[in-house]
């Protein structure tokens, strides 16, 4: 814990219930309603799920930074790590009748993220540093 | 508390899950195991009672998704029961209900069942 506002931790799923507790309690102090609070920690868990599997690649050495703060009526969750960049917001939902009807398997952590907050920014910076906000208005 | 633990009861020709504690990107492979395990036992008809679990991530719905077919095919299916809110919303959300059926008690899920001889 860097500060009472951020979390850091080593990029492996068990870390995964750290970062929603930190999140969920951030909401509990603002009175967010349980289903808002819901959808804002799903949605960075699934942020930070595709981050250990895809730029990480389960190696537990890399760390992820999640901040969150708050500005008017949004909550905002930054997430910063390094590696490899992809923008989750430029990924298009799949259509759900077809994904059913084939019975697909996988690729519904983005859609659930992007259904789930209001507005999701990311951004490339050098030397290889990602950050990914997620806001949600409360 | 621990993350996640499955236990279970069989009633009659339907095997009932009971999930507890948290399905996310960490623990799903523990509910895969079990669907595994059942199919090679050829146990085909399944409920899942929600009734313990706290929080699911689209790892656990994935988990859903990778059997249902399966299970299908040898005439049986993964029925879900006893949702919280907070857990159908999830669900709901991604239209998981078009293709699971979702029912308030795990009774009334037993009770599908039991018209299929």
């Amino acid at each position: 814990m860097k500060n009472n506002n951020q979390i850091l931790i080593n990029s492996s799923t068990k870390n995964l219930h750290l970062v929603r507790d930190f999140i969920e309690k951030k909401a509990q102090e603002l009175n967010i309603d349980s289903n808002t609070t819901n959808q804002i920690v799903v949605s960075v868990d699934e942020a930070c799920t595709n981050i250990i599997k895809h730029t990480y690649k389960y190696d537990e050495s890399n760390t992820i930074e999640v901040e969150y703060k708050s500005e008017g009526h949004s909550f905002i969750i930054i997430i910063r790590y390094k590696g490899k960049s992809f923008d989750p917001s430029t990924k298009h939902n799949p259509n759900m009748k077809h994904y059913f009807a084939k019975y697909k398997v996988g690729g519904l952590g983005i859609p659930l993220m992007k259904k789930s907050m209001d507005k999701i920014e990311f951004v490339h910076t050098k030397p290889n540093l990602n950050s990914l906000t997620l806001i949600k208005e409360i | 508390m621990e993350e996640f633990v499955i236990s279970e009861k069989i009633i009659d020709k339907t095997i009932i899950l009971y999930l507890n504690g948290f399905l996310d990107a960490h623990t799903s492979n523990v509910l895969e195991k079990k669907f595994e395990e059942l199919i090679k036992d050829q146990k085909y008809r399944i409920v899942v009672n929600f009734k313990g679990l706290s929080y699911i991530s689209s790892a656990g719905l994935g988990v859903f998704m990778a059997y249902i077919e399966n299970l299908r095919k040898n005439s049986g299916d993964i029925k879900l029961s006893n949702m919280s809110e907070k857990i159908f919303n999830i669900f709901d959300m991604l239209g998981f209900p078009i293709l699971f059926e979702i029912y308030k008690e795990e009774s009334e899920a037993i009770e599908k069942y039991n018209h299929i001889n």
